[in-house]
């Protein structure tokens, strides 16, 4: 499949270095993977490995210390509302109201206000918080405060969206919850989507593909395309035996 | 929501017994021991009140209008101090150079009460509303400049990069992340700076000037008019709780992104 569809992010021998006066610490060595257009690829790997590290590149909050990184034909060289980023904490604008966050990325772009709050409103509607336009994100439960950042994050219309591991806060109900929110918001409105998570259920639920990651210093270890019809059961037997099978890979990574 | 107006309502009650009590002791005092000769009753203190709304103390102006001179000073001295605080305790948070220079000095100058800088203001600008301006100003300028440097250095260096990446630039990151994270903070500057302002001008007029609600004081002090006196100080203390609750009903506006209740 990859053949026919646009290729949207290449990862070319990345690879990072922090240095510090402690000493050098190589946390990504030779990392290559390709995400194709509209595609949701998991990162799935053990905590501390590098994951965050790896958006940071991809985002261009970071950049490499080798190799480089092309998302859409661009070398990546800096932060950019191309690329959207979900965080593991909420990161909302306190100080702004719920509809002031979603809007926050088109009106910084000079997107006219009606046209902005327009479209604003559908990603709102569509992470279901409508009727809480006008609330300040402290007055919002945790799952609530994610949904503003996934709907603040699609509301810039990016090519690509980061997600890093934006449940992890969460407890066990609200996560599920939230996964199956992914789920219908990613059917609605296709973008490309970059999700990292630890936790394999999640992952399997998601994917359409999850990339395993070696722990310190992280590259690619495996891959898996995960074709299981949409929404997953966690429970089916299909589901269960790829949960095992990564599991099982994840150990050897350690 | 009713225990709350209960509650309320009790603690109402109880502070108007404690100033119910002081009213009384106060008169019966007055009444019946010598205290009678160094202080006027309540009631007298407040019939003069009444009686100077329309009528002047010293030579033309009534009581609200010595308040307005007074309130006038205060604006000018503190809207400027508010002004050049927020300024420059921003550039201090925001930028290390500022921050290497000025930080020290405020150390310094912190602990200075506004009242020593009036025989500084009346060697440098005489004995005009320059010298008061200058007087009122140093009384909320710190304040106002060490809170808002407190705020400055707390944004959240994440919430910047959250900016840069929905496409904010510098400068709309710095009104849209700086400034407002900055905010609480500034009131609570100006919250205080208010109240040393208001302090401050009765200081610089009671030592010299020919109106305000400082100088009804000194004059009072002067013609041994103990009710005058007192009126003065009623006055204070009144628009001085009233500039409070201004201010935090103002903050209470600004900040309400930060209150977590219904
Ligand atoms: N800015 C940084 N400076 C130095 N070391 C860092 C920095 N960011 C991450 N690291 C190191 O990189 C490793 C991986 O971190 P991270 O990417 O956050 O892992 P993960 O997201 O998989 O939990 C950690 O050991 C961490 O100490
Ligand atoms: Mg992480």
């Amino acid at each position: 499949m990859s053949e026919t569809r646009k290729t949207v992010i290449e990862c070319k021998h990345v690879s990072k270095t922090f240095y510090s006066m402690a000493g050098d610490n190589l946390v990504v060595s030779d990392l290559n993977f390709n995400v194709y257009e509209n595609e949701f690829v998991v990162l799935f790997g053990p905590g501390q490995c590098g994951k965050s590290t790896i958006l940071n590149l991809i985002s261009g909050l970071e950049s490499p210390t080798g190799g480089e990184i092309v998302v859409s034909g661009e070398k990546v060289s800096g932060p950019s509302p191309k690329r959207g980023m979900v965080y593991q904490t909420t990161n909302l604008f306190m100080w702004y109201t719920v509809m002031q966050n979603v809007e926050f990325g088109p009106k910084m772009q000079g997107v006219p206000k009606k046209i902005r709050r327009e479209r604003a409103q559908k990603y709102i509607d569509l992470v279901g918080l409508n009727g809480f336009e006008n609330q300040f994100p402290v007055k919002l439960s945790g799952g609530m405060q994610q949904r503003v950042g996934i709907a603040r994050a699609y509301a810039n219309e990016p090519e690509l969206i980061c997600m890093d591991e934006p449940f992890g806060h969460l407890d066990a109900q609200t996560r599920y919850l939230m996964e199956e929110e992914v789920e219908r918001i990613s059917n609605t409105a296709r973008r490309t989507v970059v999700f990292v998570t630890n936790n394999a259920e999640e992952a399997i639920y998601l994917a359409d593909r999850i990339i395993l990651l070696h722990n310190c210093p992280t590259s690619v270890h495996k891959e898996y395309t995960v074709d299981l019809p949409r929404p997953r059961d966690y429970t089916s037997p299909e589901f269960l035996a790829l949960r095992e099978q990564i599991t099982a890979d994840m150990d050897n990574t350690l | 929501m009713k225990i709350k107006l209960k509650e309320m309502g009790n603690s109402l009650f109880f502070s108007l017994i404690g100033i119910a009590a002081i009213l009384i002791l106060w008169t019966l005092g007055v009444k019946f021991t010598s205290v009678g000769l160094l202080l006027p009753t309540p009631l007298e203190v407040l019939q003069r009140m009444a009686y100077t709304f329309s009528n002047a103390i010293g030579r033309e102006l009534t009581l609200p209008m010595h308040l307005a001179v007074s309130l006038r000073r205060v604006v000018i001295g503190f809207s400027l101090a508010s002004v050049c605080g927020v300024v420059l305790g921003i550039a201090m948070g925001r930028f290390r150079m500022v921050e290497a220079v000025c930080k020290p000095l405020f150390e310094l100058v912190r602990p200075i009460p506004s009242v020593a800088w009036i025989p500084l203001a009346i060697v440098w600008f005489g004995i005009g509303e320059t010298a008061k301006t200058f007087i009122i100003f140093m009384a909320g300028f710190v304040n106002i400049v060490v809170n808002t440097y407190a705020g400055a250095k707390q944004v959240d260096e994440n919430m910047l990069g959250v900016a840069y990446m929905l496409g904010a630039n510098e400068i709309q990151a710095f009104f849209h992340v700086v400034i407002p994270s900055c905010v609480p903070y500034i009131f609570a500057g100006m919250q205080v700076g208010l109240s040393t302002c208001w302090m401050a001008v009765l200081a610089a007029e009671m030592v010299s000037s020919t109106e305000g609600i400082g100088w009804t004081i000194t004059a009072g002090q002067e013609n041994g008019d103990m009710t005058q006196i007192f009126v003065g100080i009623i006055a204070i203390a009144v628009v001085g709780l009233l500039l409070a609750v201004l201010m935090r009903w103002a903050e209470r506006v600004l900040c309400r992104w930060r209150v977590r209740g219904k």
